[in-house]
């Protein structure tokens, strides 16, 4: 008989602490991890310092290449996923290859968020959450002097630090999409305006953007309701939101991400969604949540996994809990708007 | 072409005309068009979309817009408001194939660029001699009495509001659709000699009665100006509105007045045309509430889109317990909800969350839930509201001689659903009082040969609808058209993306020497081994039974559910085998003096 086929999709710190816990808990189960990108899993959070080439790419990566492969847990990288068949619990490959599993971990993250009013400049904006992004950043930076910040939130605050230390003349713009999904009042505002100001940092407030262009590889325009600036890459930075678009009309329930119970478990057996692509209902907040940060997407993956082979463990918001970054206090625990 | 002689060689019913083209009545010729042009069977008027969609590519927008026209009766209204049931079902949207082809932009192009001295062609008959009163001159309405008077009969439409449109007019947001776009449809509608009354409401001004004894045959297509009630603690209180009054009030300028925090509840396009109304009047924070998410909305993506990018945010999973004020509304008490299984209406079920009560503070909340029927004093069968009923196939209701049809008599549906429904109910009508068939429906089969339609146009991206930007300008002047309307270029673009679904590939099965080439060269699993053609008893073909045994094999077959029309079989089949016809689902005026 063919041993028990759980699947993660995912290869972030909430997937592969998945895999690790299920393979630590069970030697019979085939464990498949899935991932988008084609590197291992690595820190996410320290890409600002690899960009600023403080850290080597080798310093990023979580575990040796050979681990999943000692631990018998098939890595597929590079794979995107097209859709998942809950019906015939299959998962079909953006190249048209059909995986069949028995269990599964949906823990696929989150992706750039850009409001909708600036979409139609995504072209020109630069992110920060992935390897693939911090080497295009870093090609950038060679040539670039000038950076614009606009949005704002934790990493847009530690990448700031680190293009300070490259020497390079960075403008933060705060408005009212900054620092989303906190409430962006006038005490928070100016208190990120001084600390900001304080560190060699030009803030322009409440300044919106209109327009933008642009005009060379190395020059983008930007056009506020305040003045016009010129300058060489500009960094959008408005949070991240779950990636689940894929499973729209999969039959899973999704809202901002993909609900779950307690136990993360979704409405159909034997599959779970956990890290920051699980919404899950709060009886203290009187709101759903979704996690972000990378140990709150470990602590879930881990939850998943034992929920997922029998265990009963409910998936509680961390009290609120806050980041201090640069002298910046940031919560990061949870959030519940969108 | 028939399928149902690909299975068993029988000569349907058909109609033969010069020029190759057949007209056929047979029951698994309509099957075939329905599976196989999915576009045009999920559109309640039946609009033949891959032939004005050909139009456009070939830059004859006048024809695209007859097309349309002669079955839908407002292309530039419906280029700018429709729903697009259309879309969600084009072939080009499936798995692996892309995204929908932009059938409803390109609608609206064929408007714009059909010239402003274009006329229409429309086919008409001598009057028998019969009158009809219509009652309510909305989309269903009008649909039905243009129907009647190209056929000759004396029409009159009663209209209780000053102006024609019904839900167009006074429903639907200028910023969406223009009034000059409206009134020209409209004219267009009631030239052959419609008499409009309007300020006239049936029941105050004049008796059902007495329009019973005056006409031959009275419809109500009255449309649904009651709106439902939350049915919650505090909904009386200033400051709340319902999305109906709101609206109407705007459209008919008589400008609401709206607070800077202002809540709308509701999930439909009534309630996202409030919400941007709201901020074209000048509110500074919108929210919509609904009870399920977004998924769930009925709202096309686009229209969730560009209201977000309007600054409007959508809270979703809360339902509205009360609304809390002294005096005036100061805001409103919300449960979280859970969402469970869809219902058979296709709407979700939800479980409200016992405790998870919060308020969300508002100075203005507007109710956009739903509309239902007004009661009109009549005689004849009512439901338990008061509202007339009729059979929703004939249109009849109990009292002889009198009809219900559109919105009146369903409840709230969309624009092209109601035009349909007025446009149906005209031919019963029709048919009862003269005992003659007037319209029918007919499959035009007629031979063709592979179009210009290059492979690499597959991956073309979809063309995006061009709107006001940046934002800011969008809402001064707040009747300002959003949408800006494809260019000639973007329209060709666009047109290029459709497969062109009415066309039929067959392989004539006697001379195929299945060499297989054909298979070998298909994009995606189209053409078949099959070992049996499955047939239901209407001769239409249901599946197929495939087979990798070669002694088996009894056909190579096409499956024109799966053929994206590329045409590469056609041009690697060294025999030749492979035709193609065009399959077109054709409305027909039977006889200018209808047909027993």
């Amino acid at each position: 008989m063919n041993p028990e086929h759980c699947v993660i999709i995912g290869n972030g710190p909430a997937a592969n602490e998945a895999a690790l816990t299920l393979r630590g808990e069970s030697r019979d189960l085939r464990i498949t991890v899935i991932g988008q990108e084609p590197v291992r899993h690595y820190k996410a959070y320290l890409l600002p310092e690899y960009v600023s080439g403080k850290l080597a790419e080798d310093d990023l990566y979580v575990n040796p290449p050979a681990d999943h492969r000692e631990r018998d847990i098939k890595l597929r990288l590079g794979q995107k996923v097209e859709t998942v068949s809950f019906d015939t619990r299959e998962i079909i490959l953006d190249h048209k290859e059909v995986v069949r599993f028995d269990s599964l971990i949906v823990a696929v993250g989150g992706i750039p968020r850009i409001p909708e009013r600036l979409q139609v400049f995504s072209d020109l904006f630069l992110a920060l959450k992935t390897l693939a992004d911090a080497r295009i950043w870093k090609q950038k930076l060679k040539d670039a002097e000038t950076i614009l910040m606009v949005g704002g939130d934790l990493t847009s605050l530690s990448f700031t630090k680190a293009l300070l230390a490259m020497g390079k003349r960075v403008i933060f713009m705060i408005n009212e999409d900054s620092f989303w999904p906190l409430r962006f009042d006038d005490e928070i505002r100016s208190q990120v305006t001084e600390r900001l100001t304080a560190k060699g940092v030009e803030v322009l407030n409440r300044r919106t953007i209109k327009g933008l262009a642009g005009i060379s590889e190395n020059e983008v325009e930007i056009e506020t309701d305040a003045e016009k600036l010129s300058v060489n890459a500009v960094g959008a930075f408005f949070g991240l939101v779950p990636n689940v678009k894929f499973l729209a009309r999969s039959g899973l329930h999704i809202d901002r991400g993909i609900l779950v119970d307690d136990y993360l478990r979704t409405r159909f057996a034997g599959v779970y969604a956990a890290g920051d692509c699980a919404q899950v209902y709060h009886p203290e907040l009187r709101d759903y949540w979704v996690s972000i940060g990378y140990k709150n997407a470990w602590n879930l993956g881990k939850i998943a996994a034992l929920n997922l082979i029998g265990g009963k463990i409910r998936a509680q918001a961390v009290a609120q809990s806050i980041f201090r970054v640069g002298g910046i206090a940031v919560n990061t625990s949870w959030w519940t708007e969108f | 072409m028939t399928c149902k002689n690909l299975v068993t060689n029988e000569q349907p019913s058909t109609e033969k005309r010069a020029g190759g083209v057949v007209y056929s009545a047979d029951p698994a010729d309509f099957a075939y068009a329905r599976v196989n042009i999915p576009c045009q069977e999920a559109c309640p008027a039946y609009t033949d979309i891959p032939a004005y969609i050909r139009c456009a590519y070939e830059r004859r927008y006048g024809r695209s817009y007859e097309i349309n026209r002669s079955v839908n009766l407002f292309p530039g209204v419906l280029g700018r408001i429709c729903s697009r049931p259309c879309e969600s079902k084009c072939r080009h949207g499936e798995r692996e194939l892309g995204d929908p082809v932009g059938i409803c932009h390109i609608k609206r192009a064929a408007s714009d660029f059909k010239g402003p001295g274009r006329i229409h062609g429309e086919t008409i008959a001598s009057s028998p001699g019969k009158t009809v009163c219509v009652i309510g001159a909305g989309p269903a309405g009008l649909a039905a009495a243009h129907d009647l008077s190209t056929i000759g009969f004396d029409v009159t439409v009663l209209e209780a509001f000053d102006e024609p449109g019904g839900m167009l007019r006074y429903g639907i947001p200028e910023f969406r659709l223009p009034r000059n776009v409206l009134k020209q449809e409209i004219d267009t509608i009631l030239r052959f000699g419609v008499k409009l009354r309007t300020g006239i409401r049936v029941g105050t001004d004049v008796a059902m009665e007495e329009l019973l004894f005056r006409f031959d045959a009275v419809l109500v297509a009255a449309g649904c100006y009651v709106s439902r009630k939350l049915d919650v603690p505090g909904e009386n209180l200033p400051g709340v509105s319902s999305g109906l009054a709101f609206v109407v009030d705007a459209n008919a300028r008589r400008a609401p007045v709206i607070g800077d925090d202002v809540l709308v509840i509701g999930a439909g396009f009534s309630a996202f045309d409030c919400a941007r109304s709201a901020l074209r009047l000048g509110a500074r924070n919108v929210s919509l509430c609904i009870r399920a998410t977004e998924e769930d909305l009925r709202v096309t993506e686009d229209e969730i889109f560009e209201t977000k990018r309007e600054g409007i945010t959508i809270r979703s999973l809360v339902v509205s317990r009360r609304i809390l004020g002294n005096g005036k509304v100061e805001g409103v008490e919300f449960l979280r909800t859970g969402p469970g299984d869809r219902l058979p209406n296709g709407r979700r079920h939800i479980t409200p969350i016992e405790g998870s009560e919060f308020v969300i503070p508002a100075d203005s909340v507007i109710v956009a839930i739903g509309q239902g029927a007004e009661p009109i004093p009549s005689p004849g069968e009512t439901d338990r509201r008061g509202v007339l009923t009729a059979d929703p196939g004939t249109f009849r209701t109990s009292v002889r001689q009198l009809y219900a049809a559109g919105d009146f008599m369903t409840g709230p549906t969309t624009v092209i659903e109601s035009i349909a429904a007025g446009r149906r109910a005209a031919e019963q009508i029709a048919r009862d009082l003269t005992g003659k068939r007037f319209r029918e429906w007919a499959i035009r089969i007629e031979e063709a040969r592979l179009t210009d339609r290059e492979r690499s146009w597959d991956f073309i991206p979809r063309v995006e609808m061009p709107a006001v930007l940046p934002v800011q300008d969008r809402l001064h002047p707040p009747d300002r058209q959003v949408e800006i309307g494809f260019s000639d270029e973007e329209a060709f673009e666009e047109a290029k993306r459709c497969y062109l679904c009415y066309l039929h590939y067959e392989i004539d099965i006697d001379r195929c020497i299945y060499c297989r080439y054909c298979i070998d060269v298909a994009p995606r699993d189209c053409i078949k081994l099959v070992q049996e053609v499955v047939t239901d008893e209407q001769g239409a073909i249901t599946g197929f039974v495939e087979t990798n045994e070669w002694g088996r094999v009894s056909a190579v077959a096409i499956d024109n559910s799966r053929c994206i029309r590329c045409g590469a079989c056609v041009r690697v089949c060294p025999m030749d085998c492979i035709s193609v016809s065009k399959v077109q689902k054709v409305e027909r005026l039977l006889h200018p003096w209808g047909d027993t």
